[in-house]
């Protein structure tokens, strides 16, 4: 390509990507690799450029786990403590300037649902729902002066797993996947696992590669269902299929295609097509060993709450079917992790609808904050622990997130309207400094104390690929004719959160 | 000469001061070299802005341009900026500001006229010598001998000593044509009559035939809606469906196959309401501005007033002026939204310019006929009637004015008796389905627990502004209530009251009571007979239903309730609401409503001036007039486009106001709570070919700016329109453009590879009239397209992207070619053109936010074997394995799909219910059309690869169909590579 007559800014055949990077040194240099290719290369992967001068947290995560909680999880109800609120709870909020909420929720101060407790050597305080994540909150790093720019599900969700407003941007894990690549051919890169319900807000829109190649989009996977990973195996209209006719057949299929290939030399896309369906045929093998819960040992589903397995559950939303959903996610993501997946994403909630299934709790904080709450935190902590028992904490970063927090005034007596004007992040594992707060919330927990210093998603974003080894201003992809990365024209690492 | 002395003695020590005691290249320039340029010098330019350019630094500056003022340091924004006076806005922002001494030296240096000579700064090339800028003109071809587009192609291949390559063999240009042309394969018979045919000019019939078929335009209008980013839902949050969306996409269809010049086109999908009044294609073609994703909730949840709801509505413009300028012109305008663009000439002012441009529309649905007449006879009445509402309302408020302080006292009872609205909004009640009859017998009831002997039945209606209906909405104008001990109501029912026979009055929300004489009954069941009319369809709603027990407690609270239907809505429509304890008239229970109305109905006749009234009669006759003429219309046609929207709540468009501009301003940093100057309609300031702000006056209808853009796109001195369209046509037949970059043709994108050749078959296009087809014909028939695809190695390592086109491109089908290829192949494929989008998923949950499940839906309904192009398109939850084929996202513009190869996608072309019913189709096919399994084998492999296979092939796949089966067979033929691509 580089041998062409013209400077060429999009590569003709994206299989050629790869050479472009390494020849012509630009972008992510050597770095970002067809994920496909991905067993011979990621060995550069891991030793990443410009190591030495970025300290000693640059590059120490291989693998990222982010859990997203749709609808906008509370800040205040959960790990942001607010003693002002209880001491001024019921009187009519003040916030010193007009403000502007979504549904106008700005009745009286709305105390913390819950009581909060100090947990760990550090003494952060916590709220009951939450109280599981207690024994590993000295792991745990948080960000309380979180903003986002929008107050609108869909635009904020698309900002935290995007960096973009609007939609047609790559997934945080998409970009992950196309810098890092897997480092197991037969598991994708990216896997996203949503919520039982179905998907939240913008849909595959917060995981889709847009404008990288599509295969660093997400993969969706539901664990413990029939069809874990769409078309894994033969659909039902496939009856005709014989295991013998099968295995016969996917030889039968490699050797017409080299015998097609043999006569057009110089396409390197005929081979790798062929290539695509031996891998195919090992992910067959890779992705039901990987999702297969049942291997567990007691201990472990134990640890997870899981050692009861499905059963039927209330129409309500209720406290053990979140439980037991999360944590299924939450061990199954362990199991891909150890397995080579670079990303995973975990959801809790679905849309915005009614009954409510998902944290965009309007009407009531208690009954719809409460089951979710209790739900993510003992997936959560169990996750934590086991990653740590397991040594593989110290190399995967977790990132808890949310589109925006909620308003310390009341809406409707028990419910809390959006607040994106600060929220709660946290961070954990994979370089992460445990047992610290970077930023804090206002008296109210309304906007940052100091609001001319808050703390954004391109800081997290900046910050998560410094960990991974990545500058964010590197990894760079041309489209329409502006050179996107995932911080767009912004972001900091934030220092105070390296271990 | 004394007084020259004196004169001279006099200026000089001013004059000095100015020339001599500060000197640019000595004194000033390494100050800027020092403190400046790591921003704003030869590397980095934030805000676009440097200090080593004279002509940027003196004029420079964006918002603040220009930053310095010679001879007046007070005035340059850059000296207050070294200052640091401005804590936002110091320079440089982090760390030392200059020195005092420093400071006076800039300042002496502005004060003296900031004299910079020409000589000492960077030349930057002028804004315009870039090749996409400059005008078309028409190059000669290099040669006479060899077709025009092969003159140029081949010329520049001899300049490295290369030849072309010899033409693809007859089945494979076959194959190439047909895809390229229809999107589907050549049928067996299609094949065979274009090997038999020895005639000179067999391939060229074979593509007139192509381009005269149908199938062409579906196929080209897939391209073309790629790059609009044409979807059948909103997108965003809860992504609902979009209805009328595919107006617009038949339209692209019909234009492409009628052959429409490129300029109507163009004009049609900007302004074609303006442009050419009355016409279907005017209407339709502006689908082109409303193709794009909408956030439905930042515009019908959040009102302009609020900085979310600005934030939408300005995004929504982005996205309009960003597909426009884009789609016609290969420029990246939305890159000027914060900031000047930061490599091509284009301006922040350019940006909002063209924002002005749609200022005035939304994305709605429009009403229009096939019959222009008819249409514009709608449109009066339309007019008409709001006009005679806005009457009505006018005069409604006259004569409350005139009936003066009795009616103010008798509104605030009124008010107090309904006290609607507060009680009305979280709790509201029970709601049923929605009937499309009123006759239609609904019912719900209350549980009490036990037997109660009843001595009161209390009711009260809804609170809802739906369709303006306010106070007693939903409530059933014949009804009646019943008290049994069977749930069912099969038996020992008793009658309570029975309101059924004859209209009752509505109510409004005070709470109604009825005695029940000591009935007994476990249940009481509330039943419309007649349902309540809400806009074009019934309903039944009640806000809540007492049962109060000879103690005079309401036994019924909190009881459970149930019902024949209910929609179970959000917070306020759910069958428990019915028992909460809470509705509208709670606290003004007793006062009747329907006596105050006829109380102040009664007051308005006498008390408010006759003349008033009479007026008012008329005005509501008007009303009732015009409602009953557009009765009598046929129901128009509904397209969604861009357009003024005429909306309540908090999306209410522009339609209120006439269909006035909304101001836009430039947003510095493109923060709408930054806003500017305000803006006209205008394009791009760097072209000079017409204007670049639009003569268009103040007052003048929304349209003439849209009309003005489009004029300004199709103008053939335009230089970017002719070359973008000649470049994505390109693209399409030969895998890559002339420009390899086909939305970016500013200093980011690709030089073209064949400029002339670019350029000539621009103009060439331009001047025949803007045929799409003839541009077709033109490519097509050229020797550098039948080129053969085989790699020649001494090239292939010199030009490894065969941008020189020494050879063909092997292409890789596209998600449709694929799907609609397998389902020509398996004779499935149902060529029905137009209409709603067919659905390969199963909807649940339709009420807030659809899920749309593709794992429901079943592979063998014949619906789905439409054309690709007649999917609905969804945008949250992309077809998940069209996209594994990756196809277009409908999110974003598509200028040029991605091509990937994962295992992913090897799964979906191997287990996919699509692609294995298919298989098996094909193998029923191919076994009824003969009876040797041998030739059913060749069948199959002719009508999936479009030859015949060769011994081997036909030797190993028979084989493995004999012992396997032919559907298995069929299946592996589907996933060949030799399938996926195109030689």
């Amino acid at each position: 390509m580089n041998a062409s007559p013209f400077h060429s800014q999009s590569s003709a055949v994206p299989l050629s990507r790869r050479d472009f990077l390494w020849q012509s040194g630009g972008g992510l240099g050597g770095v970002a690799l067809a994920s496909m290719f991905c067993g011979e290369e990621s060995a550069r992967a891991a030793a990443p450029l410009g190591a030495t001068k970025m300290g000693p947290a640059f590059g120490k995560a291989k693998r990222v786990v982010q859990f997203f909680m749709a609808g906008a999880a509370s800040h205040l109800d959960l790990f942001d403590f607010k003693s002002e609120l209880i001491k001024h709870h019921g009187k009519p909020s003040d916030f010193g300037e007009p403000v502007e909420a979504f549904q106008n929720g700005l009745g009286p101060w709305l105390r913390p649902v819950w009581d909060f407790k100090p947990y760990g050597q550090s003494g952060k305080m916590l709220g009951e729902p939450v109280a599981a994540l207690g024994g590993v909150v000295d792991e745990m790093a948080f960000i309380h002066n979180m903003v986002s720019k929008s107050g609108v599900h869909s635009a904020a969700t698309l900002l935290q797993a995007t960096g973009f407003q609007l939609p047609g941007f790559p997934g945080a894990g998409c970009w992950v996947s196309y810098g890092l690549g897997s480092m197991n051919d037969n598991l994708p890169a990216f896997v996203v696992l949503p919520d039982h319900r179905g998907f939240g807000s913008n849909g595959v829109k917060n995981w889709d590669s847009a404008f990288l190649p599509s295969q660093h989009s997400g993969t969706v996977i539901y664990p413990g269902t029939e069809a874990p990973i769409a078309d894994l195996f033969p659909h039902k209209a496939g009856a005709f299929i014989s295991p013998d006719g099968e295995a016969e057949g996917r030889n039968l299929l490699a050797s017409l295609n080299r015998g097609h290939a043999a006569v057009r030399p110089g396409d390197q896309r005929l081979e790798a097509r062929i290539r695509s369906y031996e891998l195919a045929g090992r992910m067959q093998l890779a992705a039901p060993e990987a999702l297969n819960l049942k291997d567990e040992p007691a201990h472990v589903l134990r640890l997870y709450g899981l050692e009861g397995g499905p059963e039927s559950w209330p129409k309500e939303i209720n406290a053990k079917e979140e439980s037991f959903y999360f944590a299924q996610k939450c061990l199954a993501a362990r199991r891909l992790l150890e397995r080579g997946v670079r990303f995973i994403q975990v959801w809790s909630g679905n849309d915005n609808g009614f009954p409510r299934r998902n944290w965009d709790s309007h009407e009531d904080i208690d009954r719809d904050h409460g089951p979710l709450a209790t739900g993510m935190a003992r997936g959560c902590a169990a996750f934590i622990a086991d990653l740590k028992q397991r040594g593989l904490l110290e190399d995967t970063v977790i990132l808890w997130t949310t589109e925006f927090g909620r308003m310390p005034s009341s809406q409707g007596g028990k419910g809390r309207d959006h607040n994106p004007f600060v929220f709660t992040n946290w961070l954990c594992g994979g370089g992460i400094r445990g047992g610290v707060t970077h930023g804090e919330s206002d008296q109210w927990g309304y906007k940052p104390l100091d609001r001319k210093n808050p703390t954004q998603v391109y800081d997290v974003h900046a910050t998560l690929l410094h960990l991974l080894g990545i500058d964010h201003t590197q990894l760079t992809t041309r489209h329409n004719g502006i050179d996107r990365r995932l911080t767009d024209v912004h972001g900091h690492v934030i220092g105070e959160l390296l271990a | 000469m004394v007084p020259l002395v004196v004169l001279l003695l006099s200026v000089l020590p001013v004059f000095s001061l100015r020339a001599s005691t500060v000197d640019f290249a000595r004194e000033v320039r390494p100050l800027f070299e020092k403190h400046c340029f790591k921003c704003h010098g030869p590397e980095k330019q934030k805000s676009g802005y440097r200090l080593d350019v004279r002509e940027i630094a003196l004029t420079g500056g964006e918002a603040h341009a220009p930053n310095i003022v010679p001879g007046q340091p007070e005035k340059s924004p850059l000296l207050r900026f070294v200052s640091g006076e401005d804590a936002e806005m110091r320079m440089p922002p982090k760390g030392d500001l200059l020195t005092a001494q420093e400071r006076r030296v800039l300042e002496a240096w502005v004060a003296a006229g900031a004299v910079w000579p020409a000589g000492d700064s960077v030349q930057v090339a002028a804004p315009t010598d870039w090749w996409s800028l400059k005008p078309l003109r028409k190059p000669e071809p290099p040669s006479r001998e060899a077709k025009p587009v092969d003159a140029f192609v081949q010329a520049r291949l001899a300049r490295e000593g290369w030849t072309p390559s010899p033409a693809a063999p007859r089945e494979t240009l076959l194959r190439r044509i047909t895809f390229d042309l229809t999107g589907l394969p050549p049928s067996p018979e299609e094949l065979d009559a274009f090997l038999a045919d020895e005639a000179p000019d067999a391939y060229e019939r074979v593509v007139d035939r192509l381009l005269a078929s149908p199938r062409y335009g579906e196929r080209w209008a897939r391209h073309w809606l790629d790059v609009v980013h044409y979807g059948d839902t909103h997108g965003y949050d809860k992504d609902k469906p979009r209805p009328n969306a595919w107006p617009y996409r038949d339209y692209v269809i019909r234009a492409l196959n009628e052959d429409k010049p490129y300029a109507q086109f163009v004009r049609e999908q900007l302004a074609g309401d303006v442009l050419f009044p009355g016409a279907t294609d005017g209407i339709e073609g502006l689908g082109f501005l409303a193709a794009g994703p909408w956030d439905l909730i930042g515009h019908a949840e959040v009102p302009e007033t609020k900085t979310d709801g600005k934030i939408a509505r300005h995004l929504d413009r982005d996205d309009m002026v960003a597909n426009t300028l884009g789609t016609f012109c290969a420029t990246t305008v939305h890159c000027a939204q914060c900031h000047n663009h930061k490599f091509d000439p284009i301006t922040q002012e350019d940006y909002y310019s063209l924002q002005a441009v749609f200022s005035a529309i939304d994305r709605t649905d429009k009403k229009y006929f096939s019959d222009a007449a008819l249409t514009a006879s709608y449109a009066k009445m339309e007019g008409a009637l709001q006009r005679a509402e806005a009457d009505a309302s006018a005069l409604e408020k006259q004569a409350e004015k005139e009936a003066g302080e009795a009616l103010v006292k008798l509104d605030a009872a009124l008010a107090s008796a309904r006290k609607a609205r507060p009680a009305a909004r979280a709790e509201a009640g029970f709601h049923s389905s929605v009937s499309a009859e009123q006759g239609v017998l609904k019912w719900v009831q209350v549980d009490l627990g036990r037997e109660v002997a009843i001595d009161k039945i209390a009711f009260a209606a809804c609170y809802d502004d739906f369709n303006k209906i306010g106070a007693g909405f939903g409530f059933p104008p014949r009804y009646k209530i019943e008290a049994s001990n069977e749930p069912g109501f099969k038996e020992g029912v008793q009658a309570v009251v029975d309101r059924s026979r004859e209209e009752q009055g509505n109510p409004g929300t005070a709470l109604q009571s009825v005695s029940a004489k000591g009935i007994k009954g476990r249940y009481v069941r509330f039943s419309a007979t007649r349902l309540a009319p809400r806009k074009e369809d019934f309903i039944f709603a009640l806000s809540e239903l007492l049962v109060f027990d000879g103690a005079g407690e309401n036994v019924a609270l909190g009881a459970v309730v149930s019902s024949l239907d209910s929609i179970e809505s959000g917070p306020r429509w759910a069958r428990k609401n019915l028992t909460d304890g809470q509705y509208p008239g709670k606290e003004s229970a007793g006062t009747d409503v329907a006596a105050l109305e006829k109380e102040r109905a009664a007051l308005l006749r006498t008390a408010s001036k006759p003349e008033t009234l009479s007026k008012l009669a008329a005005a509501k006759a008007d009303k009732a007039r015009l409602e009953a003429e557009r009765k009598a219309f046929p129901p128009p046609k509904v397209a969604y486009v861009g357009a003024v929207h005429t909306g309540t709540g908090s999306f209410r468009g522009t339609g209120a106001d006439g269909g006035k501009p909304r101001p836009v301003h430039l947003l510095a940093r493109g923060q709408v709570t930054q806003p500017g100057r305000e803006m006209v309609p205008g394009a791009l300031g760097v072209l000079s070919f017409r204007p670049a702000r639009f003569p268009v006056s103040a007052d003048a209808p929304e349209g003439a700016r849209r009309a003005a853009l489009a004029d300004w796109v199709a103008d053939p001195a335009n230089p970017l329109t002719w070359r973008t369209i000649v470049n994505r046509v390109w693209q399409y037949h030969f895998g890559a453009g002339l420009v390899e970059t086909p939305g970016d043709f500013g200093r980011n994108g690709a030089l073209p590879t064949h400029p002339e050749l670019l350029d000539w078959l621009a103009a060439e296009f331009r001047d025949g009239g803007g045929s799409l087809k003839n541009l077709h014909r033109l490519l097509v028939l050229s020797d550098t397209y039948k080129q053969a695809s085989a790699s020649r190695p001494e090239m292939e390592s010199r030009d490894s992207g065969n941008r020189l086109l020494w050879r063909q491109n092997r292409r890789k089908l596209e998600a449709e070619a694929i799907r609609d290829a397998v389902l020509a192949a398996s004779g499935k494929l149902d060529l029905t053109m137009g209409g709603e989008g067919w659905q390969d998923f199963v909807v649940e949950q339709p009420a807030h936010s659809p899920h749309y499940r593709y794992d429901l839906h079943d592979p063998l309904d014949a619906k789905t074997y439409r054309r690709s192009v007649y999917r609905f398109v969804v945008r949250s939850q992309t077809q998940p394995w069209m996209t594994s084929l990756d196809c277009a996202d409908p999110s974003m513009r598509v200028d040029r799909r991605n091509e990937s190869l994962s295992p992913l996608q090897a799964l979906a072309l191997l287990n996919n219910g699509f692609l294995l019913t298919q298989a098996a189709a094909l193998a029923e096919r191919v076994r009824a059309e003969a009876p040797a399994p041998a030739d059913q084998m060749v069948g199959a492999f002719r009508r999936v690869l479009s030859r015949e296979p060769n011994p081997a092939e036909a030797g190993e796949l028979s084989r493995y169909a004999g012992r396997n089966g032919l559907e298995q067979a069929c299946r592996i033929l589907l996933n060949l590579n030799e399938f996926s691509f195109v030689d």
